[in-house]
């Protein structure tokens, strides 16, 4: 659960971390009732990387200006997200831009502080962070990340600042179950201090049943989701959107992302990630071809499971009831193998549906008819 | 051989009465994986599917010398009972369940770790030796015992690619499901290093997929003079960036967590790459085969 900047910032600011003097505005007349000191940074807000290059912060130096980057911002797409504010900051003179994150590494057991001395929005460019891997918070230890620091930092001063302020963001992530907090740029003034430009801080989901606030932010964006993304999220289904256009439903995580891959090597596009194992009944199925059905950009529907736990006969008399039921005309693919899978087979052959033997003679099939489809 | 687990197995499941518990006691007895106790708070002296119920870990493996846990419990007790298990001197537990907070997980893994103990989860179908033992609820019928360790990020995955080399012949000494949360008890690097030092697997198997860094380790593993011959299988070469494809440690953030990205590293270590599902079982028979040519 990636936070807005403005909730990042409140965060940082309840552990006493230095962030620009700033208002948060959903309205023009907002903006007009407020006293403001110009120039001021008009920034996005967006649970989404990647606005400073889109356009989604700018310097004004007046309330003309302030209105027309409100307008122009509020009605952009920023990763795929329209801003419901923006961020009005006092506009703050860099002296250098620093980056420094807390965050979760397998390899470490727990977490890392990432640190790179050029910080701003080309961080990814260049070479990767230094890293100080630490597991469990309580293993932080000042010392270590001093020497890791001392080859690239020489400014005494600046370096036990950077300490502090790593210490500080691993007690911010660890107050309130965070995967990541990120400052980039971690601002230098003039007067040597440190100040948050920004604030990158993704929370633990998992967390919520402990985290009033978790739980209060994950409602939040489920309001602001897609209609269809709230259908999944309410029914245990899984969906991400793709760009292409076989829709695909199936089972597990790494077996759907196996199956996106398959319809790439047969010269086709998946239009979706649809797990369906999280509730692989009649009414998780339903859902699923309730949604790919009317989805335009969907021309064809494979569904491929692979039965484990789950019996795959039982599926197989679900398909074939929603089959009957179904008014679309776009082309199915079924694919069932594994447990019962010969009865599964029966009941389809039964109903005038063919069960195809693999993944690969699935997938095939199902790109051949969609290349026919209107 | 096999890693961790084999025919000695004698295995205890806390939270043996929920509906996961006694699916599995059955399913265990089905593999021929010897269950000796269950673990259920309040319930001393109750039987489930014949087996003995005791109230605290610590009675159980005292009464019972079992020496496997399977744990299933809900997220939000499960890092007291993880604790439970590893303090009454368990030396392997596996802990199947996802939604764990990462800050549970880093305390059961440091637990695990400072106790000498083998974590496998969370978010993981546990660990199979197949034919010698099951801890863990992944379908039997996937499995055969041959000289392949496979080590696998996604449950799914793990079972309809180990049915696919299992048809192809090709079977298995050990199956680790490591996972699909950001932290894990034991992680690719310590599963590379425990079959490393098996002598029965000839060449390993790893499923992966895009998000985190974990197959860095393979590919580090991959270039020693000494290293056993591997293949790979990488899943989400079409998933987008900064979206979570379902496991929470599935998700581009950067370039090094991108599918291309750690292809190339594992390419350029020597692993055999299978582009698709379709290409593992000659992936890895070709890593077999490697491993019986003497070392150049």
């Amino acid at each position: 659960m990636l936070l807005t900047e403005a909730q990042g910032k409140a965060l940082l600011r309840a552990a006493a971390i230095p962030t620009p003097k700033g208002h948060e505005f959903s309205s023009l007349v907002e903006i007009r009732q407020a006293s403001l000191e110009f120039p001021v940074a008009v920034k996005a807000q967006v649970s989404a990387g990647g606005r400073g290059k889109a356009g989604g912060i700018r310097k004004v130096d007046s309330f003309v200006e302030l209105n027309n980057a409100f307008y122009t911002i509020m009605k952009t797409a920023f990763g795929g997200e329209m801003p419901s504010s923006v961020l009005v900051e006092s506009w703050i003179a860099i002296e250098r831009e620093l980056y420094l994150a807390v965050t979760i590494d397998a390899q470490a057991g727990g977490f890392s502080i990432l640190y790179s001395p050029r910080g701003g929005i080309d961080i990814e460019n260049g070479p990767p962070p230094l890293a100080y891997r630490i597991g469990l918070p309580r293993h932080f230890r000042a010392h270590a990340f001093r020497k890791l620091l001392e080859p690239v930092e020489s400014d005494i001063k600046l370096r036990e600042r950077i300490i502090a302020m790593a210490r500080r963001l691993l007690e911010v992530a660890t107050m309130n179950e965070c995967l990541t907090v990120e400052i980039n740029p971690l601002v230098v003034l003039k007067s040597g201090s440190l100040i948050a430009g920004d604030a990158k801080i993704v929370l633990d989901e998992a967390a919520a049943f402990r985290k009033a606030a978790t739980a209060a932010a994950i409602a939040a964006s489920r309001e602001k989701a897609t209609p269809d993304i709230r259908m999944c999220a309410e029914s245990d289904l899984m969906l991400v959107w793709l760009d292409g256009d076989i829709g695909l439903i199936s089972g597990g995580a790494g077996m759907t992302m196996a199956a996106m891959d398959a319809v790439d090597g047969a010269g086709a596009q998946p239009a979706c990630f649809l797990d369906v194992s999280g509730n692989p009944t009649p009414s998780g199925f339903a859902t699923a071809f309730d949604l790919l059905d009317r989805a335009p950009k969907v021309k064809g529907i494979l569904v491929s499971m692979f039965g484990g736990g789950l019996h795959t006969d039982r599926v197989a008399r679900t398909l074939v009831d929603l089959l009957k039921a179904r008014s679309s005309s776009k082309p199915v693919t079924l694919r069932l193998q594994g447990t019962r899978s010969d009865v599964a087979t029966e009941i389809l052959r039964a109903a005038g549906h063919q069960n195809h033997a693999t993944l690969e003679a699935a997938v095939t099939n199902i790109v051949e008819k969609a290349s026919h489809a209107p | 051989m096999s890693i961790l687990l084999d025919a000695s197995a004698r295995i205890l499941i806390v939270g043996i009465s929920g509906k996961f518990g006694s699916f599995s006691v059955k399913d265990l007895a089905q593999s021929g994986t010897k269950v000796v106790a269950g673990v259920a708070p309040g319930r001393h002296g109750q039987l489930v599917e014949h087996i003995p119920v005791f109230s605290s870990v610590a009675t159980a493996v005292k009464e019972t010398g079992a020496n496997a846990a399977l744990v299933y419990v809900p997220a939000a007790g499960a890092l007291d009972a993880v604790l439970e298990t590893i303090e009454a001197g368990c030396p392997l537990i596996a802990y199947p369940g996802d939604g764990l907070p990462v800050s549970d997980a880093m305390e059961m893994r440091a637990a695990a770790v400072s106790a000498g103990a083998h974590l496998v989860g969370p978010n993981s179908p546990g660990l199979i030796s197949p034919g010698k033992a099951k801890l863990g609820f992944m379908p039997s019928f996937c499995y055969a015992p041959g000289p392949i360790g496979v080590i696998s990020r996604s449950g799914s995955l793990s079972y309809e690619a180990c049915f696919r080399l299992t048809s192809a012949g090709v079977g298995q000494t050990s199956v680790i499901g490591i996972g699909g949360d950001p932290v894990r008890g034991v992680n690719a690097a310590e599963a590379i290093s425990l079959f490393h030092d098996d002598p029965d697997t000839r060449a390993i198997v790893y499923l992966g997929e895009i998000g985190g860094s974990e197959e860095y380790a393979l590919a580090e593993y991959a270039r020693r003079s000494d290293a056993k011959p591997a293949a790979a299988l990488l899943v989400g070469r079409t998933a987008p960036v900064g979206k979570k494809m379902g496991h929470a440690a599935a998700m581009i953030g950067s370039y090094a967590e991108g599918w291309a990205a750690k292809v190339e590293a594992l390419d350029g270590a020597g692993v055999v790459i299978a582009r698709d599902l379709d290409g593992l079982a000659s992936a890895a028979r070709s890593a077999l085969t490697r491993a019986m040519q003497p070392a150049a």
